[in-house]
C-alpha cells in the first residue's frame, strides 16, 4: 500500500508539472502546404511537386500552384516531403502511462471475456505518451485493450486521431474491431524465481487450450442465439450487453483482430474463423510467413508486431523475424505495423512507449525484403483499408480526413526529422511532448561551474 | 530379470507380515546355510583381461578361495553348474544414492524450491559464514537404509557395489563403497570415506546462494576457508600460547581431512562448460577432482587428459523430449548432442582417460544397461565397458586390491549369466554378493508368458477405489520390446517407479513399493486393458483395492517396438559430419586474418571518414588505414566498394552468454559474485550479436542488489570456449544498483530484503566500504607484523570484501545501474567520501539533469537510446539524454541491456541525431570508441587505427540508417559473421536436421511452401510455438 501511495504521489506531481493540453496550434483553420513533394500513397500515382489546401478537417485541393483560400494559413514545405499521416494498426496509447504501475494502466481487464468494452472508453486524451508517439509522424492509431494472463475477449478496439481535447474529438471509429486473443497452447511460462522459462507439459497445455477454444465457440454460439432473439423481437429475453456486443461480429459483421503467432494457431484461428463466419485480420504472425499462400488465398491481412525481434530457436536464422513482413508481401498479403502487438512470446513491447520508433522498424524491414513503397503502404494506405477507413484515410487525396506528415528526409529513416504534423485538419505543435520540454528545460539548466 | 507368475504373491504375504509384525526379518528368516560355494565348468572373465574357459571358481567366507581350471571342488561346497554361462566380475555403480536416506541432516538452510521463492521457509542465510547446505561430514555408511528396494533391483541387474553419497546441498558429504548384498547396514559398507562430493544446486531470490555463480563462489569461499583453517590450526598447534585459538568448524575439518588423504571429489561436470569450471576449481584448490557426467567430454577430450582427472560417465544419455507438440523441431545442438553424447566413453577411453559409470538419475535397471549398449554401439569395446563397470571405480576409489576381478582373495562378488549383464539378450542366473548367492536362476523366466497383443505405452489416468475414497493417480508407462514395461506413477503422495512391469496378451502386471511410516510397502498391480481403457485390482498383502484406468495420451515417439531409441538412431550420420557441421555452426567463417579492405567508406570514429579507403589487417591487428594505403603484395582484398565500415561495435552493458541466473538477488551485497564464472560460450546470442556487428560486450550482473557481481568483458570469438572469450587487459568491474530494483518496489518481489528506500540502498553501499576499509587494514597490519618477523594468523580471505578492496585501490571498475538524478547524485557524493571513482552510470535516464557534476566526477554514461515509462524513475526518460550528457562533457555510450536490441546498437547511435543532434562521428562514438573508453579498452578497440585490434563490421547502407545491413564481422581480424556464409550455414543445418529427422528433401520442415524470400533474408523451416523472452526484460 504504502509504496503504491508513493508511486501515485510521485505520478500527480508528474502529470501536474507535465499538464499541457492538446498541441493544436488553431482550431478548424484553412492550411496551404505549400511547394512540397506529395507522396501521395494513390497507387500508381508517382510522387510530385504540389499544393495541399486542408479545409475543416479535410483535403480539398491537391495540385500546382493552389489558389489559397480566403483566410488560408500558408505554410511553405518546400524542400520537404509531404506524406499522409502514419497508422499505428495496434497500440495501447493513452491506455498505459507507466507500465510498471498498475494505477495508471487501464489496458487489460479481469475476466477472459469482455466483448461490451471499448479501448476509447479509457483513453486519456493527456496522457504524454500521446504527444511523444506523434513525433515520429504518427497521426492516428487502432489502440486496444489488451489480453490478460488468460484474456480471450479483450474488448474492443477504437481507432483514433492521436490529437483533441477530449476523446470524442479524437475518435474515428469507436467499435473498428473485435479483439480475440487466441487461446494458444502454453507449454512455457517465465519464472520470475530464477528468471527463467519453465516448461510445462504439452498434454496438460493442449487440454487448457481446447478447453478455452470450446468456450469461445460457446460464447459466439450464444451471441448468434442471442441475436436470433433480438430479431425475433423477443420480449422475454434479458438485455445482455456483452452478447449485444459480441453479436456485432456475427455473419463478417464487426471486424475481428485475432492474436495468433504459432503456426499451428495461425491455422486453427483462420479455420475457425470461417467456420464462424468472422471477418478476420490476424495481428502477430510470428509465424505467418509459413502459411503466406493460404493468407493471401484468404485475403487475411495481418498486423505485425516490431520488426526486431528474436529468431524462435537457436539454429534459426538470425534476421528471420526482419524477413516476416517482405515475405508476406511478396506473396501478395496486405500488412500494417502495430506498436503493441504480441508476439507470442515472454515480454514484447513495453506498452505504448516504443510507438514512436514505428516507422524505423518498418525501415529496418526493408534492409529485408520489404520494398520501401510497401513499407510506407504498411503505415498508411494498407491499414486504412484493412479496417476499412480508406475512403477517410490512408492517402493524400481530394476529401480525405488532413493527417499529413511533412517531413525532412526519408520518413522511414532514423536520421530524418518531422517538420509539421497536420492531424485531424490541424496542424499540431511539435516540440511540445514532454521530452522535449524536458530537454529545453534542462538543456538550459546554468553550468555549475 | 522377470518373475514366474506365483513370486508377486510370496512377495506379497512378506510385505503383508511387514505391515503386521515388528521385526518381520528375523521371523522370516531362512537360517544361514554353510558359506562355501563352488561354480564348475565355466568361462571366467576376470577381469584382468585374462578369460578361462571351463574353469572353477570356488568361494568361501565371502571370499574368492581359488580360481582356475581343473580345481578340486571341496565336498562342503554347493556346487553351481556353469556349463554354457560366463562368470564376470559384480558390476558397479560408481555413483547413486542407492540406500541413502533422503532427510538432510539438520543443517541450517533456507529452501529455494516450493512456496514464495521470495520468502523462503528457512532461517534467513546472511552469507556464506552461515554455511548453507553444508553437510561435508555427513557419512551414508553411518545411516545406509539396508532395505532399499534399488539395492534388491540393482543386484538383481548384476550390480554388486554402489559409490554411495547424499546428493543434497553443495557439499552433501562424503561417499562410501557399498557391496548390495541382502544383510544389515554395516555389513554393506566396504570402505569408506572414499570420496567428498560438491554439487551447484541452484535456487531462487529467496536464498543464498541461490544462483549459479552465487554457488561457485560459495564453494571456492569453503575450499579457500578449510585452506586457512588448516593454516592456522597449523600456526597455533606451533605456540598457542598468547594465541586466540581458532574455533572448531565441523564443515571445515572434514574437507581438510578428505584433502590430506588426497580423496577424490566429485565435482558435477556434464557440458563443456561445466567440465571447464570442475577442471578450474580443481587446479585452484589442489583437489583430486573426478568429473561426473561428462555427456560433453567429446568436445574437451584433449583438457580431460591434460588434468589427469578421471570421469564418471552418466549412462543417463540425453533423450528427446516427452510429451510435446507434434510439430515441434529440435535444435540442431541438441539433435547433435544426443548422437554425440554416448560416443563419450569410447573417445575417453581412445585418450586413455579412466572411467567408470553411474546410473545417474535413471531409476529403472534395465535403462541403465541400455544406456551401455548405446556406448557400444559408439563404439565402446565390451572390454573396456567391463573395466568401466569394475576395475576403473575400483581403482579410483582405492579399493582395487579387494574388488573388482575375479581372483584369488578377492571379494566373491560375481555375476553367473549367459553374456555380459549390459547384453540385451543376457540372462542372469546367479549374483554373489561377498559370497552370497542371490537369484533363483535364469531358467525360471522361459516358461513366461504369451507376447503382448496390446501396448500400454502413454499417460494413463488410473482411479484407485478404496473404503477411504477414491484416490487419482497418473501413470506414464512404456513398453519395450518383449512386453516389458517400465514408468512412472505419481498421486497426491509422490512419484513411484514402477517395478517388473510386463505386458502378456492382453494382461499387465507390475509391482510398486511404496515408502510409509512403517517401512517399505510393496504392492502388485494386476489389469486387463481393452484399448484405451484397463480394469484391475492392486493388492498390497491383505488388502486389495480395485483400479480403473483410462489412457489420456498416446504412446511417446520411439515407444513400443521401436528399437532402442526410435527413429534417430536408424539414420546414418557419421559422428565426423556432425562435428563438422557444429564447428561451421559455431566458429569463425574462416581463420585466416590478414586481409585489406579497399574502397570502402572508412568512419575511423577517432577521426575523421575516409571515403574510398583503405583499411589493412595482418596479424589481427590494423596495419594500414587511409586512402590509397598501401596494400601488400599478395593479401587478399576485400572489395568495399560501396559499402561502410566501422569500428566493431560494443555493448557496454549486456546480460547474453550467462549460465543461469545473471542476479544472485539473495543478499544486499553479492560482490563475491562473479560472472566471469558463468560465462556461456555456447549461447547463440553471441552469433546473433555478431550479425549485428558487435564484436565486444561488457557481461554485467543484474540490479537485484545495491552491490550486485563482478562483470565481465569478452570479445565475441564465437566457438571459443570462455577462457578464450575474456578479453585480455580489460580492469575487472562490478556491479552496482540503485532505485527501484534493489529497493524491490517492483511487482512481486516483496520487501522481503532490506533496503526498501533509497535512503538505505545507498546507507548499504556506504557500510559496505566502511567494511571493506577494516578488512583492508586487517590484511596491512598482519603484512607488517609479517614483515616483523612475527608470524600471525593470516585474516581469512573474504571474497566478499575482496572486490571492494580493489575499488578503492583503483583496480576494479564501478558500473552503477541508476535512473534518478538525485540518487545518482548520491551515489557521486559517496564515491568521493570513499576516495573511488565511478567508472560508468549505467542507464542513467536522468543523467541529463545533473550532467555537470557526472562530467566532474569523471564518470562515464552508459544509456538507452529512447526506452522510457516502463516505470516510474524511467518517466523522465528523453530520447536526448546521451546527445545532453555528451555537449556538457560527460563520456556517454549507448548500450542495449537486451539480447535483442544490441543487434541494432547502430540504428540506437542514429537516434541522437534525431533527438539531440549530434554528428555522424559522435553518433557512432557512442557505440564504438566511448564504451571501449569506459571499459578502458581503447588502447585495443573502439576506432579504426592503427595498432589496434582489427575488430571491424562491413555494412551495405549507411550504418546509421535503419535500412542498413551487416554483410561482414570480424573480430581480431578473423571473420566471424558474413552475410553469405551465413545463407550456406542455414542450408547446411537444415539439411543436416533433416536427415537426422527423416524427413526428405521435398518435405523440408512442416511442408509448406518456401517464401518467395530475397536474398537478404531466407526464411526457413521452423515449426516451434514460443519465441524466446527479450532479454533484460527487467531492467
Amino acid at each position: 500500500m504504502n509504496s503504491s501511495r508513493i508511486a501515485h504521489a510521485a505520478l500527480v506531481a508528474v502529470l501536474t508539472l507535465a499538464a499541457t493540453g492538446p498541441a493544436t496550434v488553431a482550431t478548424a483553420e484553412t492550411l496551404v502546404l505549400r511547394g512540397g513533394t506529395v507522396h501521395s500513397m494513390v497507387p500508381g500515382a508517382a510522387a510530385s511537386v504540389a499544393d495541399v489546401v486542408v479545409q475543416d478537417g479535410r483535403i480539398v485541393s491537391v495540385g500546382a500552384a493552389a489558389q489559397a483560400p480566403a483566410g488560408a494559413r500558408v505554410v511553405d514545405v518546400a524542400g520537404l516531403d509531404v506524406y499522409p499521416g502514419f497508422f499505428d494498426a495496434m497500440s495501447t496509447i493513452g491506455l498505459i502511462e507507466i507500465s510498471s504501475i498498475d494505477a495508471t494502466v487501464d489496458a487489460a481487464e479481469m475476466p477472459a471475456y469482455n466483448p461490451h468494452l471499448r479501448a476509447a472508453t479509457a483513453i486519456h486524451p493527456d496522457s504524454e505518451v500521446i504527444p511523444v508517439s506523434r513525433s515520429t509522424g504518427i497521426t492516428h492509431s487502432l489502440v486496444s485493450p489488451q489480453a490478460g494472463q488468460d484474456g480471450v475477449i479483450p474488448g474492443q478496439a477504437s481507432l483514433v486521431h492521436l490529437d483533441g481535447w477530449t476523446v470524442e474529438e479524437m475518435s474515428i471509429e469507436p467499435s473498428a474491431a473485435m479483439v480475440i486473443a487466441w487461446p494458444q497452447i502454453r507449454t512455457r511460462r517465465f519464472d520470475f524465481s530464477t528468471f527463467t522459462l519453465k516448461e510445462s507439459s504439452y498434454s496438460e497445455a493442449k487440454k487448457e487450450a481446447e478447453e478455452a477454444l470450446k468456450a469461445l465457440e460457446g460464447w459466439l454460439d450464444a451471441a448468434r442465439h442471442y441475436a436470433k432473439a433480438q430479431a425475433a423481437g423477443s420480449q422475454r429475453t434479458e438485455r445482455n450487453l456483452q452478447l449485444e456486443h459480441l453479436a456485432k461480429v456475427l455473419d463478417g459483421g464487426q471486424r475481428v483482430v485475432i492474436l495468433a503467432n504459432a503456426k499451428s494457431d495461425i491455422e486453427a484461428a483462420v479455420e475457425f474463423a470461417e467456420e464462424q463466419g468472422l471477418n478476420m485480420i490476424l495481428a502477430g504472425g510470428r509465424d505467418a510467413w509459413k502459411v503466406t499462400e493460404m493468407l493471401a488465398e484468404k485475403q487475411i491481412p495481418v498486423i505485425l508486431g516490431l520488426v526486431a525481434e528474436l529468431p524462435n530457436q537457436d539454429d534459426h536464422p538470425y534476421d528471420r523475424p526482419f524477413g516476416v513482413a517482405g515475405a508476406l508481401r511478396a506473396a501478395g498479403v496486405r500488412i500494417a505495423f502495430g506498436s503493441a502487438v504480441p508476439s507470442g512470446g515472454f515480454g514484447g513491447p513495453d506498452g505504448p512507449h516504443s510507438a514512436r520508433t514505428l516507422p524505423f522498424e518498418a525501415g529496418m524491414a526493408t534492409g529485408y525484403g520489404l520494398s520501401r513503397e510497401d513499407a510506407l503502404r504498411a503505415l498508411t494506405v494498407a491499414p486504412a483499408e484493412i479496417f476499412g477507413v480508406a475512403d477517410q484515410l490512408g492517402t493524400i487525396e481530394v476529401g480525405k480526413r488532413a493527417n499529413l506528415v511533412v517531413v525532412e528526409g526519408d520518413p522511414l529513416a532514423i536520421r530524418s526529422a518531422v517538420r509539421h504534423l497536420i492531424v485531424d485538419g490541424k496542424e499540431v505543435e511539435l516540440g511540445t511532448d514532454r521530452h522535449s520540454r524536458l530537454y529545453e528545460r534542462f538543456r538550459s539548466r546554468p553550468t555549475s561551474d | 530379470m522377470s518373475r514366474r507368475s506365483h513370486r508377486p504373491t510370496v512377495r506379497m504375504a512378506l510385505a503383508a507380515c511387514a505391515l503386521l509384525a515388528a521385526s518381520p526379518a528375523l521371523l522370516a528368516q531362512t537360517p544361514e546355510p554353510p558359506p562355501f560355494y563352488a561354480i564348475t565348468d565355466v568361462e571366467v572373465v576376470t577381469g584382468t583381461g585374462e578369460v578361462l574357459q571351463g574353469a572353477t571358481v570356488l568361494i568361501a567366507d565371502g571370499l574368492i578361495e581359488a580360481v582356475g581350471q581343473g580345481l578340486e571342488v571341496p565336498g562342503d561346497a554347493r556346487v553351481y553348474e556353469g556349463a554354457g554361462l560366463k562368470l564376470y566380475p559384480g558390476m558397479v555403480d560408481a555413483l547413486t544414492q542407492i540406500g541413502v536416506k533422503s532427510d538432510n541432516g539438520g543443517n541450517q538452510q533456507s529452501s529455494g524450491g516450493g512456496g514464495n521463492p521470495f520468502q523462503p521457509s528457512g532461517p534467513q542465510i546472511r552469507g556464506p559464514e552461515d554455511r548453507p547446505r553444508t553437510t561435508p561430514w555427513k557419512s551414508p555408511a553411518d545411516d545406509l537404509d539396508a532395505a532399499a528396494a534399488a539395492i534388491e533391483s540393482w543386484r538383481e541387474a548384476g550390480f554388486t557395489s554402489a559409490v554411495v553419497a547424499p546428493g543434497d546441498g553443495f557439499f552433501p558429504g562424503q561417499a562410501a563403497w557399498i557391496n548390495l548384498g541382502g544383510g544389515e547396514a554395516d555389513a554393506l559398507v566396504v570402505a569408506t570415506p572414499i570420496a567428498q562430493r560438491i554439487e551447484f544446486p541452484t535456487g531462487g531470490f529467496g536464498t543464498y546462494p541461490g544462483s549459479l555463480m552465487g554457488v561457485l563462489s560459495y564453494v571456492r569461499q569453503v575450499l579457500e576457508d578449510a585452506d586457512h583453517h588448516a593454516d592456522a590450526l597449523a600456526i597455533y598447534e606451533r605456540s598457542p600460547a598468547g594465541r586466540q585459538r581458532p574455533e572448531y568448524d565441523r564443515t571445515l575439518e572434514p574437507l581438510i581431512a578428505a584433502r590430506e588423504a588426497a580423496l577424490p571429489f566429485l565435482l558435477p561436470a556434464v557440458t563443456g562448460p561445466q567440465i571447464d569450471r570442475a577442471l578450474a576449481l580443481g587446479r585452484r584448490y589442489e583437489l583430486r577432482t573426478v568429473l561426473v557426467g561428462a555427456h560433453q567430454a567429446y568436445r574437451r577430450l584433449d583438457r580431460i587428459a591434460a588434468s589427469g582427472a578421471p570421469v564418471i560417465v552418466s549412462l543417463e544419455w540425453p533423450e528427446e523430449p516427452k510429451d510435446r507438440a507434434p510439430d515441434a523441431e529440435d535444435a540442431f545442438r541438441d539433435l547433435a548432442h544426443r548422437r554425440l553424447a554416448p560416443s563419450t566413453p569410447r573417445r575417453l577411453a581412445e585418450a586413455g582417460i579412466p572411467f567408470a559409470f553411474t546410473s545417474g538419475g535413471l531409476k529403472n535397471s534395465g535403462d541403465v544397461w541400455k544406456g551401455v549398449r548405446a556406448a557400444i554401439a559408439a563404439g565402446l569395446s565390451e572390454q573396456a565397458a567391463l573395466a568401466a563397470l569394475t576395475t576403473t571405480p575400483a581403482e579410483l576409489f582405492g579399493v582395487a586390491d579387494r574388488v573388482g576381478t575375479i581372483e584369488k582373495g578377492k571379494i566373491a562378488n560375481l555375476v553367473l549369466a549367459t553374456a555380459a549383464p549390459w547384453a540385451e539378450d543376457a540372462e542372469i542366473h546367479h549374483v554373489f554378493v561377498d559370497g552370497h548367492p542371490y537369484g533363483d536362476g535364469a531358467e525360471e523366466e522361459e516358461e513366461d508368458a504369451e507376447p503382448p497383443s496390446v501396448d500400454v505405452s502413454g499417460t494413463w489416468t488410473l482411479t484407485m477405489t478404496t473404503p477411504g475414497g477414491e484416490v487419482e493417480m497418473t501413470a506414464e508407462l512404456e513398453q519395450g520390446e518383449d512386453g516389458k514395461v517400465t514408468g512412472e506413477i505419481r498421486s497426491e503422495r509422490g512419484e513411484t517407479t514402477l517395478k517388473d512391469g510386463r505386458v502378456a496378451a492382453n494382461v499387465l502386471t507390475f509391482e510398486v513399493s511404496q515408502e510409509t511410516p512403517r517401512g517399505t510397502m510393496d504392492a502388485s498391480y494386476r489389469a486387463e486393458v481393452e484399448g484405451e481403457s484397463l480394469e484391475g485390482t492392486l493388492s498390497a498383502g491383505p488388502m486389495s483395492f480395485e483400479v480403473a484406468g483410462a489412457r489420456t495420451s498416446a504412446a511417446p515417439a520411439g515407444g513400443a517396438g521401436d528399437g532402442e531409441s526410435g527413429d534417430e538412431a536408424e539414420v546414418e550420420v557419421a559422428d565426423s559430419e556432425l562435428e563438422e557441421l557444429w564447428r561451421l555452426y559455431q566458429g569463425p567463417v574462416d581463420e585466416g586474418d590478414d586481409f585489406a579492405i579497399v574502397g570502402a567508406t572508412v568512419h575511423t570514429v577517432s577521426g575523421e571518414t575516409i571515403e574510398n579507403g583503405t583499411v589493412v589487417v595482418q596479424g589481427g591487428e590494423i596495419r594500414a588505414v587511409g586512402r590509397g594505403a598501401r596494400v601488400p603484395g599478395g593479401l587478399r582484398t576485400i572489395d568495399g566498394a560501396g559499402l561502410h565500415l566501422i569500428p566493431g561495435i560494443i555493448d557496454a552493458h549486456s546480460h547474453i552468454a550467462v549460465e543461469g541466473s545473471v542476479n544472485e538477488g539473495s543478499l544486499n551485497v553479492t560482490s563475491m559474485v562473479g560472472i566471469e564464472d558463468v560465462v556461456d560460450p555456447d549461447d547463440i546470442s553471441i552469433y546473433r550479436a555478431l550479425a549485428g556487428g558487435v564484436t565486444a560486450i561488457n557481461i554485467l550482473h543484474g540490479s537485484a542488489n545495491p552491490i550486485g557481481g563482478k562483470n565481465a568483458v569478452i570479445k565475441l570469438r564465437w566457438g571459443q570456449d570462455a577462457d578464450g572469450l575474456f578479453f585480455a587487459g580489460a580492469p575487472p568491474g562490478i556491479k552496482f544498483a540503485l532505485g527501484e530494483n534493489p529497493k524491490r518496489s517492483r511487482g512481486g518481489f516483496g520487501p522481503g530484503r532490506y533496503p526498501a528506500t533509497r535512503m538505505c540502498v545507498i546507507d548499504v553501499i556506504r557500510q559496505a566500504f566502511v567494511d571493506a576499509k577494516a578488512y583492508q587494514k586487517e590484511w596491512r597490519d598482519y603484512e607488517a607484523a609479517r614483515a616483523a618477523g612475527r608470524e600471525p594468523i593470516p585474516p581469512r580471505r573474504d571474497f566478499e570484501l575482496e572486490p571492494l578492496v580493489e575499488i578503492l585501490e583503483g583496480e576494479r571498475l564501478v558500473h552503477a545501474h541508476c535512473y534518478r538524478a538525485d540518487e545518482i547524485l548520491q551515489l557521486i557524493r559517496l564515491a568521493d567520501e570513499m576516495g573511488f571513482q565511478i567508472a560508468t552510470l549505467q542507464h542513467v535516464l536522468e543523467g541529463y539533469k545533473v550532467a555537470d557534476e557526472i562530467a566532474a566526477h569523471g564518470a562515464g554514461a552508459s544509456t538507452f537510446s529512447d526506452w522510457w515509462g516502463y516505470k516510474v524513475e524511467a518517466y523522465d526518460a528523453i530520447p536526448h539524454n546521451a546527445a545532453l550528457m555528451t555537449e556538457r562533457g560527460v563520456l556517454v555510450s549507448i548500450n542495449s541491456d537486451s539480447g535483442e536490441e544490441m543487434r541494432h546498437l547502430n540504428h540506437e547511435a542514429a537516434k541522437t541525431i534525431r533527438w539531440g543532434g549530434l554528428s555522424e562521428r559522435e553518433a557512432l562514438a557512442l557505440v564504438t570508441l566511448n564504451p571501449a573508453r569506459q571499459l578502458r579498452i581503447d588502447d585495443r578497440v573502439g576506432s579504426i587505427e592503427v595498432g589496434k585490434d582489427a575488430d571491424l563490421v562491413l555494412y551495405r547502407g549507411h550504418p546509421l540508417d535503419a535500412s542498413s545491413v551487416v554483410l561482414k564481422t570480424f573480430v581480431d581480424g578473423r571473420l566471424y559473421f558474413d552475410l553469405e556464409a551465413d545463407r550456406e550455414r542455414q542450408q547446411a543445418i537444415d539439411a543436416m536436421k533433416d536427415r537426422l529427422v527423416g524427413r526428405g528433401e521435398d518435405e523440408t520442415g512442416d511442408g509448406e511452401q518456401t517464401p518467395d524470400a530475397t536474398p537478404d533474408a531466407t526464411p526457413d523451416p521452423d515449426a516451434t510455438d514460443s519465441a524466446e523472452p527479450r532479454q533484460g526484460a527487467a531492467r
